[in-house]
């Protein structure tokens, strides 16, 4: 078996590559001859594909792929690469189930199967986004855990301590990723559920040090929660994200393989994006020693993966991951559109059904691309989770019609999407209750999805 | 001359395919059988690799077919450039391109660099997690016109204000038109901080730069 520590000998002893060697020599012609041996083909028609051999396939690649590229480490200019056979003995020996949040709050979390009868893990908060004041993050954090069957949070991000903007690398980054431990936490004890995991530790952290710093125990984090560790695009990993896992393994914290493949960027196509997201679950149990993977195929020019191609390979790697990984997978989705827009719901319905029917877990959601500061409230993924557990034990033939006639209704509108209200626009800020207007828009589309055939749970 | 044609053609599909070495033997080819070298980067090299910008932005070829393609043609270039007299060089302008400090993000910005070489743009690309100061350094030595800072998360969005404030502290804000993009920029942020554009894709990008020269030039 791989140990964390063979990992770090690897990116000290590896073959010596320039990182555009590792690129262009390696990764891009190894992708490209294994999607054609494999002959994994992208089909817009069913964006939802409904082949367990397909699914398969993409799994079989992925390990081809995995195997012949490795893991680039950019501090050390190396490629860290096991064989075949202690990476296949490293998958089969991986854990399968991960513990986490404390008292009522606390779960097991284990992986799922397409068409799964099981409803998903719900992961739901604001997915790192960014907030203008600690204020609007603890309304927001109570909000999101007030979501009846919410399993973690994922908190958003502040941008200023005491008025000043928090800068990366900077002291600031440490004192606003102490802060926000802070707040979430409180937040959680007013919604009555102060043992929820917070499970995208710490998303007003970006480097390891403020990361580790902030990770003390005394600042309100414990090992049930767990921590964003970062893949760089593609198949790379630094110092800092090793670091971080240094640490966290050590303290038995739970470790998240955060893994983006750029639709249109070094993955390619959705086919390249499917496969490369296969291989990044195997990079998460061999390298990064994780406990989830958390995972958003992102496309490259509107930065979202509701697109169809994006959707397709959502389906396709959570599929053949669900199938065949030990390690639970969560797709997070970056939908185009801001708050209180119709669209907004189309595309959270549709990345939801597209995931929940292919067997992976859901993080809701960034909004608004989560790059728009307070474009987030807690009803779209509050919307998600209905939409999740109604999807629960679909067929992916079903959901594919779903996300078809979804897709019919916003495809077009994904370049120039609205960006909707901000928080205090469609929230009442005293009450933390949202609008009328806003309620009255989540019925309209919650009912065209049962006129659909969608059967809501609650 | 179906031989000059031949010569063109296979030096625009090896730019295309990305092969190095077939564009580099083609262009030994050309010189050697007096192919006027305008000719072979204006009939040959670019049009490759435009091409493949083209494909690029119908999701027909992705980044790594862009930078292979890059790579290609300044294989040709390489030995091209040194048979044209410095005076007939016709270059668009160079761009100094990187990721600020404290950001280890770089796929759009190498996106960005792919796309500004297929519109015919020099692209000095310094890479990640950059100080102000290099970016300034840099732009001097090229003789840049144009620097674009990408910054692909909240906490180091300052590190685009701080170019600004460089440039500002050294007098030299004038001599450059300063970009930003990347997933939390913005073109109100854009404005805040004194940047010259922003770009939310890629594509946009591009036709932002060439927009920004052809104002600069104007001056």
């Amino acid at each position: 078996m791989i140990t964390y520590l063979d990992v770090i000998k690897g990116i000290h002893t590896g073959r010596i590559c320039s990182e555009r060697d590792f690129d262009l020599r390696i990764f891009a012609p190894r992708l490209k001859e294994v999607l054609k041996a494999h002959e994994i083909k992208y089909d817009p028609e069913n964006p939802v594909p409904d082949d367990d051999g397909l699914a398969d396939d993409v799994w079989k690649a992925a390990k081809d792929f995995y195997c012949g590229v490795g893991t680039y480490c950019l501090d050390t200019e190396r490629v860290v690469k096991f064989d075949e056979n202690e990476i296949a003995q490293t998958l089969k020996t991986a854990p399968r189930e991960f513990v986490f949040g404390e008292g009522k709050e606390r779960r097991t979390l284990i992986q799922r199967m397409p068409e799964d009868q099981t409803p998903p893990w719900c992961f739901l908060g604001a997915a790192g986004a960014a907030v203008s004041s600690e204020a609007n993050l603890l309304s927001l954090v109570q909000g999101y855990a007030e979501i009846p069957v919410i399993n973690s949070l994922t908190s958003p991000a502040l941008t200023t301590v005491d008025g000043m903007r928090i800068v990366g690398g900077s002291p600031l980054e440490i004192y606003g990723a102490i802060r926000a431990i802070g707040l979430a936490r409180q937040a959680l004890s007013r919604a009555g559920k102060p043992g929820l995991p917070i499970m995208n530790c710490i998303s007003t952290a970006s480097s390891a040090i403020a990361t580790i710093a902030a990770s003390q125990p005394q600042f309100g984090l414990r090992p049930s929660d767990g921590w964003l560790c970062g893949t760089l695009a593609e198949m790379k990993v630094d110092y800092g994200v090793l670091s971080k896992g240094a640490y966290l393994l050590s303290w038995g914290a739970n470790v998240c393989s955060e893994t983006a493949p750029v639709l249109g960027g070094y993955a390619g196509g959705p086919e390249g994006t499917a496969l490369v997201n296969a291989a990044y679950s195997i990079l998460g149990t061999v390298i990064q020693k994780a406990s989830y993977q958390l995972s958003f195929p992102i496309h490259s020019n509107f930065q979202c993966n509701t697109t169809r191609n994006t959707l397709w390979a959502i389906s396709l790697s959570g599929q053949g991951i669900a199938r065949n990984a030990s390690l639970p997978v969560f797709m997070l989705g970056y939908v185009a559109s801001g708050p209180m827009t119709e669209m907004v719901l189309y595309e959270t319905a549709a990345w939801v059904i597209a995931a929940v029917a292919s067997g992976t877990h859901i993080e809701a959601e960034g909004v608004c691309k989560a790059t728009h500061v307070d474009h987030f409230t807690p009803m779209e993924p509050g919307f998600a989770a209905e939409v999740a557990y109604a999807a629960t034990g679909i067929k992916r033939s079903f959901a594919n019609e779903l996300v078809k006639t979804l897709l019919s209704k916003y495809e077009d509108k994904i370049k120039d999407a609205p960006t909707g209200k901000r928080f205090g626009e469609c929230y009442d800020m005293t009450t933390g209750k949202p609008s009328e207007d806003y309620l009255r828009l989540y019925s309209k589309i919650k009912k065209e999805l049962e006129d659909m055939g969608l059967e809501f749970k609650y | 001359m179906p031989q000059k044609q031949d010569i063109l053609d296979r030096l625009r599909s090896g730019v295309i395919s990305g092969d190095e070495e077939a564009v580099r033997l083609a262009t030994q080819e050309a010189i050697a059988k007096n192919v006027d070298p305008i000719e072979i980067v204006e009939r040959g090299l670019i049009p490759g690799v435009a091409e493949v910008g083209a494909k690029f932005e119908r999701m027909e070829a992705y980044l790594t077919d862009m930078m292979m393609s890059a790579d290609a043609m300044k294989a040709g270039m390489s030995i091209v450039l040194t048979k044209i007299p410095r005076e007939k060089i016709r270059t668009q302008g160079t761009v100094v391109l990187g990721t600020v400090k404290g950001d280890i993000h770089e796929i759009g910005k190498s996106i960005l660099g792919a796309l500004l070489t297929a519109a015919g743009l020099d692209v000095l690309d310094v890479g990640c997690d950059v100080p102000a100061s290099v970016f300034a350094k840099k732009a001097e030595e090229s003789g840049a016109i144009i620097i674009g800072a990408s910054s692909l998360m909240t906490t180091t969005l300052p590190g685009q204000k701080d170019i600004v404030d460089y440039l500002n502290s050294t007098g030299k804000r004038g001599k450059y038109s300063l970009l930003v993009g990347g997933g939390p920029t913005s073109a109100q942020w854009a404005e805040e901080i004194g940047a010259d554009g922003y770009a939310e894709t890629a594509t946009d990008g591009v036709k932002l730069a060439l927009r920004e020269l052809e104002e600069k030039r104007r001056k």
